[in-house]
């Protein structure tokens, strides 16, 4: 019976595999010193930021790649991928009127709009977003409100060239080119992304918004992002994602950086929803994203929270560096497989400053042929007085060809420090969906009513908007699964 | 790097080929592809996942690039303090069985021998557990393999009394003992071994010491590793046991002191409705290091296994705890169950904990928690509050923190011995 279910609802296609007909302007394919030229060259860089890609690329060379995750793929031929592609802009863009309606019909199937005017309608609520197409930023919304605060909410060129300062003083602060081997490609290569600065005393009116969406084959999208939070500030960033259907597999490898001063706090929540590849296994993402926060001043936080449903392959850690006494981190995630997808996410939390705190909340579902596993750190430093660890990592089993791993490490150098972790591996109850049926709830909204419970507390820390969104995503992505 | 690596492991290759004679008992083949893994792999570091808090390498490059061999010169008066009175004590010097040091007595259904003395089908058994392939320190000990206990109970056999295998090392220069064991519990039969580890020379010593344990169908096998081998002892102790059906594993591992401890602890739950039960304490100070490993691979359906591990780390010393529970995918209705509890008494003191679960089944039950934490500031309070100092009060609670691992020792000189060295360490 439940099989069935399984069965039927495991053929569920991914809904946003459609492809755009858009021209694009597109480098050659392969990795060379040629090709960052190229691209620094396209997007007009100064002198400094081509020094800092061609840097990133030397050392990238000497790299090689991790292999300690719980994933297995076909690695990837960096020779064979496209590293700039951008929608070709017909003219100079002068209002939303001119933008290539090819593209404004894909932001609008997938539900987003980069029509400000639409706000009014109640179609999209109080929300700036920042929209990445394949390679490049097309279009950011709300940039005149946000400006009149003081916040700068662009795409990351434009910062380059408007706010150099800025980008020069923080970019590789949290992640240097040399952290990781896709960190260093990231470095070398990346096309695009947001830039993001509040600054002192400001609380961001609205939530802020990237978008990002691989369109073009063969292009791999290396986008960064930039958020600083200085004195006293607060904002709230939103990220999605999705890819078309393809039978390859194409490469994401983005870097994203937080930096908070003193009193200020940063939410990063993020639902990703890459393609996942279909149910043999075949195509999707391979989602390598190094993500990572510092506290850097006394009484800072940095929240993230993130539902991972998508992509075939995803190796992500978004981290905390408790450098500031007082400050907080916090991880809340749920990551669900489904299929052949292999997921090895978790996060890491660095205790430095005196009085830190940490919180981490990880649910893992897997269902299908797929494998889950949660990998963490918690590190307590000498000197890090009356830090605190709270970790729950919970697995959800949903029939018997899945997996579903955790592989905490927990290092602790000080003696005031009090860490606790702890992990369950379960499966639905007979008797839950038993009493759910018994209430006239059908098996299929019986799980997603479970499986919604379970995660209830992550996604009671998603801003509204996404909170329905990542319910239905789930509800779509495991409805039946089972077993 | 890669150079550097493969100087210290053949370096030691080298030193330990000069003294090593023909081992008889082990099969050429193995000693090939033992030495082979080793020249290819080299001796684990840091860079080693398995041993990321326990950097063998670093040990045999600072202390062991000279070693000697260390032949037997201990008499029983050395031996007689190491002893416990209510067991049938057995010796294993620097990694040879001593048939002269121990005790002799004729129990029904007891076989115990040195490897040299193996039937060519009980030969084949060495070896069939602990595989070379898996674990470098595995290929050391069945390259340089020496003379140790071969342990038998024959089947529907109940052994009335513990028996206890003292492995002590003595000398006077550098050297490195490869103690190894043999256990086969036959079906239905029942025995309590308790394993010792002590350095009394005057030297440094590393200890790789491996045994394999078998237990046969509904037999129970009950086991306590006591370490308690001083500062200038490195040791490595691996122990591979496969469990049968409807039989019962349990090893009660206290380490009270040791430069350097690690323990491999691999439990293959090999057949349905079995258990294992695997138990830890420790206490370090000083510079020492405590890294306790454990694997239990559940293999079969309706087995159930469970861990519990205490530390205190003092001064500057540094205690590991790595659990990992393996359900394989046919495995349905595993119950597991880990802990892992320690407290810091030091600044400079360290505590890694790395409590794994991997699971391909879906119908289990399993889970892990782990704590590191200090001495509980409200109850230390309770009882300075009742006139008792704070020196007193925290050694008290410590105490109680240790004493349910300390009550699963059911051999009351054991218990007794266990009881003084840890009041004493504290």
């Amino acid at each position: 019976m439940a099989n069935e279910i399984l069965e039927e609802h495991i053929q569920n296609e991914y809904k946003w595999g459609f492809t755009t007909d858009i021209d694009a302007d597109e480098a050659p394919k392969g990795l060379n010193e040629d090709i960052i030229r190229f691209i620094s060259a396209k997007k007009n860089e100064p002198e400094w930021m081509l020094e800092f890609r061609l840097k990133a690329y030397r050392n990238w060379q000497n790299m090689t790649e991790p292999h300690w995750a719980h994933v297995s793929y076909a690695k990837p031929n960096f020779q064979d991928i496209i590293y700039y592609s951008a929608p070709k802009p017909k003219k100079e863009l002068a209002s939303l009127d001119e933008v290539d309606p090819e593209l404004l019909k894909t932001f609008e199937k997938l539900g987003i709009s980069i029509d400000e005017q639409k706000r009014l309608t109640g179609v999209q609520s109080n929300i700036a977003v920042d929209i990445v197409f394949d390679s490049v930023s097309v279009k950011t919304t709300f940039k005149e409100t946000l400006a009149e605060k003081g916040i700068i909410f662009c795409s990351f060129s434009e910062a380059v060239q408007d706010h150099p300062d800025l980008v020069k003083k923080y970019m590789g602060m949290v992640v240097p080119p040399t952290d990781n081997f896709y960190a260093a490609l990231n470095s070398a290569v990346f096309t695009d992304g947001s830039f993001c600065y509040i600054p002192k005393g400001v609380r961001s009116p609205m939530e802020l918004s990237t978008y990002f969406r691989i369109n073009a084959s063969g292009t791999g999208q290396f986008e960064r992002t930039l958020i600083i939070a200085d004195e006293d500030a607060f904002v709230s960033y939103l990220e999605g994602c999705t890819a078309p259907q393809r039978d390859e597999n194409q490469l994401h490898a983005a870097v994203v950086e937080i930096i908070t001063h003193k009193n200020a706090e940063v939410k990063y929540s993020t639902v990703q929803n890459w393609y996942p590849g279909d149910k043999n296994g075949k195509g999707g993402i391979f989602n390598f994203v190094t993500k990572r926060g510092i506290c850097l001043e006394d009484n800072s936080k940095i929240s993230w929270t993130q539902v991972e449903t998508g992509s075939a392959v995803t190796w992500k850690y978004p981290s905390v560096i408790l450098k500031g006494n007082n400050s907080v981190g916090e991880f809340y995630s749920v990551a669900l497989t489904n299929n052949y997808q292999q997921a090895d996410t978790g996060t890491k939390m660095i205790h430095i400053g005196k009085n830190t705190r940490s919180t981490i909340i990880s649910k893992g579902i897997s269902a299908g042929f797929s494998n889950n596993s949660y990998r963490g750190l918690v590190q307590i430093k000498k000197g890090a007085s009356n830090a605190r660890n709270f970790s729950q990592c919970d697995s959800l089993l949903m029939g018997d060809k899945c997996g579903a791993h955790t592989f905490p490490y927990i290092e602790i150098k000080d003696k005031t420090a009090v860490v606790e972790h702890e992990a369950t591996t379960s499966k639905i109850g007979e008797d839950q969906l038993f009493y759910c049926k018994q209430r006239g709830i059908d098996n299929e909204k019986a799980i997603g009513l479970i499986v919604n419970g379970y995660c209830k507390e992550v996604l009671n820390k998603l801003p509204m908007e996404f909170a329905v969104e990542a319910q239905k995503l789930l509800a779509i992505s495991l409805e039946g699964s089972v077993g | 790097m890669i150079a550097e690596k493969s100087t210290i492991t053949h370096n030691l290759l080298e030193q330990l080929q000069k003294h090593a004679g023909k081992i008889a008992f082990m099969p050429d083949a193995e000693i090939v592809s033992a030495i082979r893994h080793l020249e290819s792999k080299g001796v684990p570091n840091n860079k080693h996942e398995d041993y990321k808090y326990c950097n063998i390498e670093s040990v045999l490059r600072k202390e062991f690039k000279q070693v000697e061999q260390e032949l037997n010169t201990l008499t029983s008066n050395d031996i007689t303090p190491l002893k416990l009175e209510e067991a049938i004590n057995l010796v294993v010097v620097n990694g040879n069985y001593s048939e002269a040091l121990s005790e002799k007595m004729i129990v029904k259904g007891l076989t115990i021998k040195s490897l040299t003395e193996l039937s060519s089908s009980e030969k084949e058994l060495l070896s069939s557990q602990a595989k070379s392939e898996t674990d470098a320190l595995i290929a050391l000990n069945t390259a340089f393999s020496g003379n140790g206990i071969f342990f038998q109970v024959e089947k529907n056999n109940v052994i009335p009394m513990p028996v206890h295998i003292i492995y002590v090392n003595s000398g006077n220069s550098n050297f490195v003992t490869n103690a190894r064991n043999f256990t086969h519990i036959g079906a239905s039969a029942e025995v309590t071994l308790i394993e010792s580890f002590y350095n009394i020379g005057s030297s440094k010593v590393f200890s790789n010491f491996v045994s394999e344990k078998f237990v046969g169908e509904n037999a129970r096998l009950t086991c306590y590793t006591f370490q308690n081998e001083g500062s200038l002892s490195y040791s490595v102790n691996t122990n591979q046991v496969k469990v049968s059906k409807y039989s019962n594993y349990t090893n009660n591992t206290y380490t009270l002191s040791g430069e350097l401890v690690r323990n491999n602890h691999n439990v293959e739950l090999a057949a349905e409705n079995c258990e294992a039960h695997l138990n830890g304490l420790f206490i370090t100070n000083g510079t020492q290091s405590v890294d306790n490993h454990t694997l239990i691979d559940h293999q079969k359906p309706n087995c159930e296994s469970n861990e519990l591990y205490k530390g205190i780390a003092k001064d500057k010393s540094t205690g590991t705890f790595n659990g990992k529970i393996f359900v394989r995918k046919d495995a349905q209705k595993t119950n597991a169950y880990q802990s892992s509890k320690n407290i810091l008494m030091s600044d400079d003191a360290t505590i890694n904990t790395k409590p794994q679960l991997e699971i391909y089944a879906d119908d289990v039950k399993c889970s892990h928690g782990t704590s590191t934490g200090k001495v509980d500031t409200e109850a230390l309070f309770y009882l300075k509050a009742r006139g008792i100092g704070e020196e007193n009060a925290r050694k008290l609670l410590l105490q109680a923190f240790a004493q349910e691992l300390i009550d699963k020792i059911e051999v009351a000189s054991l218990k007794e011995r266990v009881l003084h060295l840890f009041e004493k360490a504290l």
